[in-house]
């Protein structure tokens, strides 16, 4: 058995920016991996009692934890275990600014304060749907090391990441990204530049 | 046009056809899975054809909004949240700078004026995280003003009704 857990609260799991966050943390092989999903909640509840250390990874979702997430901490509530473990968090955003993963992080600490969980460590990335295949890939990979060494040996602390890069060069820099996305979907910069939102269906 | 967006059932009168009233407790909406397709296959469309198709284009074209949404960890609850996850349609996905900071470009979506009430359990510093959390939302949700109003649940008729009447003055 492990210290740590680490429990992935993106919508998109199995494809997620945060999956591979993780796998980086878990180089170290003490740690077991699971997926949120809409039908696991218990099972994953259950398996928190063996472990010191839960770290969840997440994205950010309109400012705030994913619906996937906040579900999960309902049915945690819920039922928790009888050995609660102390709680990180390593949260990704998409915009440049880590500092826009602030009042999630602080939900999850409002959560582990109503709920008797202590919070541990926790790393911010901004850029994050993007750093993973940038040249600053090692950078993220750096600070994911130390929140690991944080956890492992119990100095909680607080880390955050983005790409160092000024504001405007990284929006140029999101643009190419975005474009390509596209791109590989048949679709071009203008299609995607439209400012039609589909018209309301008659209810 | 103007919106009433509510989590839950509301005993309200509503008269005339620029205001839309709309209890998400009725609709059928699924979770954002984060596929991006709104912002790089149909731009502008929702890949999931559920009842939140009819309400993002409505966020849209309205220039004063009233959510109520029970609050849960300093957040929305799931109703209201699963809803402003699966409106992201009505951006694009480029990205500019605005207040300094990047946030995405908006499509046809009208500033607006917004009230946001919030109902439920307010213990332990719920009130100040939710308040932080719209101030947030006011950049990526383009508000260009709002409110955030704290009410019992038993006090939200009258509530939403005080604010509609703010409309019609
Ligand atoms: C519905 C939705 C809402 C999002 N809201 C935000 C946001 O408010 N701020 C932000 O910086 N990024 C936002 N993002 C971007 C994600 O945080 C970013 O793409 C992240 O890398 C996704 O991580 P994942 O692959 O682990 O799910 C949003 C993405 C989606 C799909």
């Amino acid at each position: 058995m492990g210290r740590v857990i680490i429990l992935n609260g993106s919508p998109r799991a199995p494809r997620s920016n945060s999956k591979r966050y993780a796998e980086i943390f878990s180089e170290n092989p003490k740690t077991e991996y699971h997926n949120i999903a809409r039908t696991n909640h218990l099972t994953l509840c259950d398996r928190l009692a063996d472990f010191s250390d839960l770290l969840i990874v997440f994205p950010l979702y309109a400012d705030g934890i994913p619906v996937t997430l906040l579900n999960f901490l309902k049915t945690l509530e819920q039922n928790p275990p009888p050995e609660k473990p102390v709680v990180s968090v390593l949260i990704n955003c998409g915009f440049l600014e880590y500092r826009q993963n602030d009042v999630a992080v602080d939900m999850i600490k409002l959560f582990c304060k109503q709920n008797g969980y202590r919070f541990g460590s926790v790393l911010k990335i901004g850029s994050g749907e993007a750093i993973l295949d940038s040249p600053f890939k090692f950078l993220v990979a750096r600070k994911i090391r130390k929140l690991r060494a944080s956890i492992l040996s119990a100095n909680y602390r607080e880390l955050h990441v983005t790409m160092p890069l000024p504001t405007r060069t990284f929006v140029r820099a999101s643009t190419s990204y975005w474009t390509e996305y596209g791109k590989k979907n048949g679709v071009t910069k203008e299609q995607m530049s439209t400012m039609d939102i589909e018209k309301e269906i008659e209810k | 046009m103007k919106l009433i967006l509510s989590d839950r059932p509301l005993d309200i009168k509503i008269t005339g056809d620029h205001i839309r009233y709309i209890d998400l407790s009725l609709l059928k909406i699924a979770n954002c899975i984060g596929c991006f397709g709104c912002w790089t296959k149909t731009p502008g469309r929702c890949v999931i054809r559920d009842d939140a198709v009819k309400v993002y284009p409505l966020i849209a074209a309205s220039d004063a909004v009233i959510y109520v949404s029970r609050i849960k960890y300093g957040g929305y609850d799931t109703v209201m949240k699963t809803m402003l996850e699966r409106a992201i349609p009505v951006q694009q996905a480029f990205i500019q700078i605005l207040n300094g900071e990047t946030h995405h470009v908006q499509r046809n979506v009208l500033p607006k004026k917004a009230t946001i009430i919030a109902y439920g359990d307010m213990s332990g510093g719920q009130r100040k995280l939710f308040e932080r959390l719209v101030s947030r939302n006011a950049h990526n949700m383009n508000f260009e003003s709002y409110r955030v109003i704290f009410a019992d649940e038993g006090q939200l008729d009258r509530k939403v009704a005080e604010e509609v009447a703010k409309w019609e003055e």
